[in-house]
């Protein structure tokens, strides 16, 4: 311990008991100074203006009781090591305050001034050695996972290497092979892919551990996902002779999630389906909605394989978990892909999960937000409980230059969403989500609260901003359209007026998006969601 | 017989820079080699390819300085360059084309979309190239 004087409050009502606690500790130690207050209130703002050594904490103070006191302290100030000194000796409320991060709980008539003064050391001690392995926990954890990312890039370069001459080998690029010679290294590659895989898996697991997969939601439509998903996998599926099928609710509206993300998850589901289901069974893909759960769009990946046991289904989402009993012959993985994508679909603020009996196959299933305008557009276009009486919608179009576009394609139009978002009055425009995957042209749209005049001026910022963004690689167009608020005197309650301007900025956009004529609808009144 | 356009391998390992040698020679590319940031901007200023494949981990001189130098040229600036690297595209892709550099590839790359790439960049590849060689 440091020779500085150790600061002491003293959080105590009882003036009586104040004094002689402050007469102990000055009797124990000289360079000690202990300030009191009487309040937790005072003593939770004395410790956020300046941090004591430690905390002498009494339990019943005028403005809180008990155990609520001792929380409050912990919960404002983590790092300060609190000792309480209670008149009541209670064993049980002692080690509460104990295991719920306490350094000590002293009962007034037993102290002595030495006591005392031993039990402050002790307790300033006792929080700087925890501080200090916390220290050297995150150091272990953040050098675990710089030790994977070094890992994972050193493998790609030898696998690079193998992966470049057995493609050389079998293009005939050094000469011609034979029919065995193509399938032994047609072989080779398939496990240089796999080995590709589990090294782009522990770099993932090693990203979501310490919280640093990001995630980009977007509007989208789950069917098309699905499809691509199902598509990818095909070949896969037909190889080794397992059905694969989709069910798809015609009614699930859009989707706010992650696309890549999405279609990573599904594609994972759909691979372990298809492993771990024999020659001659199949995998059914499914989406539906729950009337219970109004807000989400529930997924299932159903297999007719061998099922899973009660023991792994409760670990089967851990990291590097792989069931025992699941030898698979051909394709093992490192045991990541399901905590991988629990990870993402819990960045989405769904959640996933698994029903599986033995001999009975499995169903894994998993939620995602769908996509409401209305409540993304309410605190925008209402004023004083009052639907704003002009509503433009602006459509951005960023059209690429060349095709295939430039492979900066993709950050250009990211680049423009973000400037973008710098051009609108946060508290009257809505930039809304993006809709769909950015393949080639990119359409943004703004819900902004104004006529169609003044939005002219918020067109020209856009061009001004957008404008250099694209340089080179595309060309920006920026046009508006009037959106006719529904009338107020209709006496429908604002939430009901809100979803009408929102269904009818959704006709509006998926019209545009199309760009077929559309002419049911116009109005967009009684717009039902449906999907392409 | 038409000249054929140059491709600047720049890799500090031999093994790699020798089968993408015999790949891009098999696509009808001349192909010229640097193995450290060093010396690329040397070779790139004599042997004045039509495309450098740059890795980042090199010796002498980080392949993302290399890029650097290049697009501060003069002369070598107009050159599209391709990364190819092990590093993470998470924490590089965007850094390295906002650096300049026309696509990003994380090794091992997929031979068919490289490909693509390169002659997306190229501007005088035609069709018929192949055929005249």
């Amino acid at each position: 311990m440091n020779n500085e004087h150790t600061h002491v409050l003293l959080i105590e009502d009882n003036p009586g008991d104040a004094d002689l606690v402050r007469l102990r500790l000055l009797e124990g130690d000289s360079a000690v100074n202990v300030s009191s207050v009487n309040r937790l209130a005072d003593g939770l703002a004395s410790m956020a203006k300046e941090p004591p050594s430690v905390v002498l904490l009494d339990l019943n103070l005028p403005d809180s009781h008990g155990a609520d006191t001792f929380r409050k302290v912990l919960e404002k100030a983590p790092g300060i090591p609190v000792v309480i000194l209670s008149g009541q000796d209670d064993e049980v409320l002692a080690m509460n305050a104990l295991h719920q991060g306490v350094q000590d709980y002293l009962v007034k008539g037993d102290i002595t001034s030495r006591h005392l003064g031993h039990a402050m050391r002790y307790a300033i001690e006792r929080q700087a050695l925890l501080r200090a392995l916390e220290i050297s926990r995150r150091q272990q954890l953040e050098f675990k996972n710089q030790f994977l990312s070094h890992v994972s890039h050193e493998l790609r370069t030898p696998l690079t290497c193998i992966h470049q001459f057995v493609t050389i080998l079998l293009d005939g690029l050094a000469g011609d092979i034979n029919p065995e010679q193509r399938h032994h290294l047609g072989t080779v590659l398939n496990s240089v892919h796999q080995l590709r895989a589990m090294i782009h898996d522990l770099l993932e697991a090693t990203r979501a551990e310490s919280g640093k997969i990001r995630i980009e939601p977007r509007c989208i439509t789950l069917g098309d996902l699905i499809q691509q998903a199902t598509s990818m996998m095909a070949a896969t599926a037909k190889e080794k002779h397992v059905g694969l099928e989709v069910g798809l609710d015609a009614r699930i509206p859009f989707v706010y999630a992650d696309p890549d993300r999405v279609l990573q998850v599904l594609i994972n589901l759909i691979d372990n389906g298809i492993k771990f289901t024999p020659p001659d069974g199949s995998v059914l893909v499914k989406a539906c909605l729950v009337d219970a759960d109004p807000n989400m769009v529930y997924l299932s990946v159903a297999d007719t394989g061998r099922g899973i046991g009660p023991e792994a289904k409760a670990l089967i989402f851990e990291r590097l978990y792989q069931d025992p009993n699941s030898v698979d012959d051909n394709r093992a993985g490192l045991g990541l892909g399901l905590f991988i994508a629990k990870e993402l679909v819990e960045l989405h603020g769904g959640r996933i999960w698994v029903a599986s009996e033995v001999e009975n196959g499995s169903t894994f299933s998993f939620t995602l937000p769908l996509y409401s305008l209305a409540r993304l557009l309410f605190p925008v276009i209402t004023y004083e409980g009052q639907l704003r009486n002009a509503i433009v919608l602006i459509k951005v179009e960023l059209t690429p230059l060349s095709s295939p576009p430039r492979t900066n394609w993709k950050e250009v139009c990211a680049k423009a969403l973000d400037t973008l978002r710098h051009c609108v009055y946060l508290d009257k425009d809505l930039v809304l989500p993006v809709m769909g995957k950015a393949e080639t042209k990119e359409t943004f749209f703004v819900a902004a609260s104004t006529d169609l005049e003044r939005a002219e001026i918020m067109m020209k910022r856009i061009r001004e901003q957008l404008g250099p963004i694209l340089k080179v690689s595309g060309v920006l167009q920026v046009s508006a359209t009037a959106v006719s608020p529904p009338s107020a005197e209709d006496g429908r309650p604002l939430e009901e007026l809100v979803q009408a301007v929102a269904d009818q900025i959704t006709e509006t956009v998926r019209y545009e998006l199309a760009s077929k004529p559309n002419l049911e609808n116009q109005t967009g009144k009684e717009v039902q969601s449906k999907t392409k | 017989m038409e000249k054929l356009q140059k491709i600047l391998i720049v890799d500090d390992d031999p093994d790699l820079r020798r089968a993408l040698k015999i790949r891009l020679r098999a696509n009808h590319y001349d192909t010229a080699q640097a193995s450290d940031g060093y010396s690329a901007i040397a070779v790139a200023q004599k042997e004045q390819p039509d495309l450098i494949i740059l890795d980042l981990g090199l010796p002498a001189g980080d392949g993302s300085v290399v890029l650097e130098r290049l697009q501060a040229s003069d002369t070598l600036s107009s050159i599209p360059v391709i990364v190819l690297t092990a590093r993470d595209p998470q924490a590089n892709e965007q850094k390295m084309l906002q650096a300049g550099a026309t696509a990003f590839f994380q090794k091992p790359a997929d031979n068919n979309e490289l490909l693509d790439v390169i002659r997306a960049a190229l501007p005088n590849t035609w069709p018929g190239t192949a055929l005249l060689s």
